[in-house]
Formats: structure tokens, C-alpha cells, sequence
């Protein structure tokens, strides 16, 4: 019974850059770990939030959105997603691309 | 302003209870002939019929069904209609495990608006339309109101 507003599309936005680097185990196994740097690369993603709740959360939320990019598929209640926009999301632009439904 | 920086996300209206189909590359004929084939074959009471842009229609059926039977119905759509367009939203429909529909404008295309009624409309379509409604009310309070400024983590 519940009907969500879905908000989504292609977006870029900045992520950090993940190094390999290689760490002889104890059983003599060369084995690949990866860290992240504080170095940061522009990404093309696609994502999507879908808000339930009531109608202002959802408008302020759907505004919150178009600022901050979705972290993939988020199925979030728009009351839970004001509390703490930025579990959810990265900041980032949307951008115009051509993306199914 | 660039033009990356005019893009904005798209709307859409996502529940699991109504059947919606989107049919592109159809003429309008042949959606109205398999809207009111499949209303007539799985009993829905009514349909309406969306034109989202040239040659690309969506449909919204009024009946609540289950989100099993909703699968049943788009998958007997597409088996019987051969659409590839209709195939390829079916199963990224079964894949997020709900239905979507687009409401807002995107990109050269305008919201999606009502061209057929059939049947009933005081069931799903009902409350697609007041959700239509309220998003669109959404977009246009987002044209008009003046830019927001950039998400602060400090919410000042």
C-alpha cells in the first residue's frame, strides 16, 4: 500500500580514489588489499532515492535530493532521509542522460 | 549556466499495486487496443492512457492487485504484445521489485499527460493522479522558488 516518489537519473559526483597495494601474509600468500586516499575522481553514476511519507517531508526531501546524489538504490521514508541527508548521499551534480525508469 | 548545471534528477510515482505499462515506439491505436486487452483479460476496471512524447505512451490501470499478480499481468503484456521496449521495462520493473512511472519533464520531453480514459477511475488511478498532481506542484515550486543554496553538512 505504498506509494513512494522515486527521484533519479545519471549523475557525477567526486568519490575517493582506492589504491592496491600488495601485503605478504603470514602463510606466504601475496595477497591485494586496497585503501582509500584522500585523493578524489570525478565519477559518472546513475541512482535513485524513493521517498514515502508525507507530503512536506517528501518536498523537502525530493529538494534535499537534488543536491546530494543518491549512494545507488535508496528506499528511504523522507522523514528518516531529513534526519541524516548525508548517510544517503554524496554531493555531486545531476546530469542529463538518458536512464530507464 | 552551463547546460550540466540546468540537468536536474526526473520524478517518478512508484508503488507495487498498479499496473503500469510504457509503451514506446506504439501508435496510439495499438495502445488502446492492448490497454483495454489486457483490462479485459485480467479484469482491471478501467485504464488511462498518458502520452509521455511522440509515439510513447504509458498506461495506469484503476484495480489494486497483488505485486505477484502485477508481475503476472506485465509479463502476459509482453509476451502477447512481442514489444521489446514493453520487454526491456518489464524487467527492470522485476529487478528494483516495483513500478515506476515518470511524471516530471526530462530532458526535451514535457510530464506525461492524460490523452484516453476508459472504465473506472476511483481506484489506483485516482491516487496517481493526486500524486501527479503534488509532484507536479513539486517542479513547479522548484522552478519558481529562487536556487537553493549547495547542501551545508552543518545544515546553517
Amino acid at each position: 500500500m505504498v506509494k513512494k516518489i522515486a527521484v533519479y537519473g545519471s549523475y557525477e559526483a567526486k568519490v575517493p580514489v582506492r589504491q592496491r597495494f600488495w601485503k605478504r601474509r603470514r602463510d606466504g600468500i601475496l595477497q591485494r588489499y586496497w585503501k582509500r586516499t584522500s585523493r578524489k575522481k570525478t565519477a559518472e553514476m546513475k541512482g535513485r532515492y524513493e521517498f514515502h511519507g508525507k507530503g512536506k517531508d517528501l518536498y523537502k526531501a525530493v529538494v534535499k535530493a537534488h543536491h546530494l546524489m543518491p549512494k545507488g538504490f535508496v528506499d528511504i521514508s523522507a522523514e528518516k532521509f531529513l534526519e541524516n541527508p548525508e548517510k544517503y548521499g554524496l554531493e555531486g551534480e545531476w546530469i542529463d542522460r538518458e536512464v530507464e525508469s | 549556466m552551463t547546460e550540466r548545471s540546468k540537468a536536474n534528477p526526473i520524478l517518478g510515482y512508484s508503488d507495487t499495486e498498479t499496473v503500469k505499462l510504457d509503451f514506446d515506439n506504439m501508435s496510439f491505436k495499438s495502445v488502446k487496443y492492448w490497454a483495454s486487452r489486457i483490462g479485459r483479460w485480467f479484469k482491471l476496471r478501467g485504464f488511462i492512457v498518458l502520452k509521455s512524447s511522440n509515439n510513447r505512451y504509458h498506461v495506469v490501470f484503476d484495480r489494486e492487485v497483488s505485486w505477484s499478480l502485477n508481475v503476472k499481468i506485465m509479463g502476459w503484456a509482453c509476451l502477447q504484445s512481442k514489444h521489446k521496449g514493453l520487454t526491456g521495462y518489464f524487467i527492470l520493473q522485476c529487478i528494483k521489485q516495483g513500478s515506476t512511472l515518470r511524471i516530471s519533464p526530462k530532458k526535451d520531453k514535457l510530464c506525461p499527460r492524460p490523452v484516453y480514459y476508459y472504465g473506472k477511475q476511483d481506484g489506483q488511478i485516482r491516487s496517481f493522479l493526486e500524486y501527479r498532481h503534488m509532484l507536479r506542484e513539486f517542479v513547479r515550486k522548484l522552478k519558481t522558488s529562487p536556487k537553493p543554496q549547495p547542501h551545508n553538512k552543518e545544515g546553517r
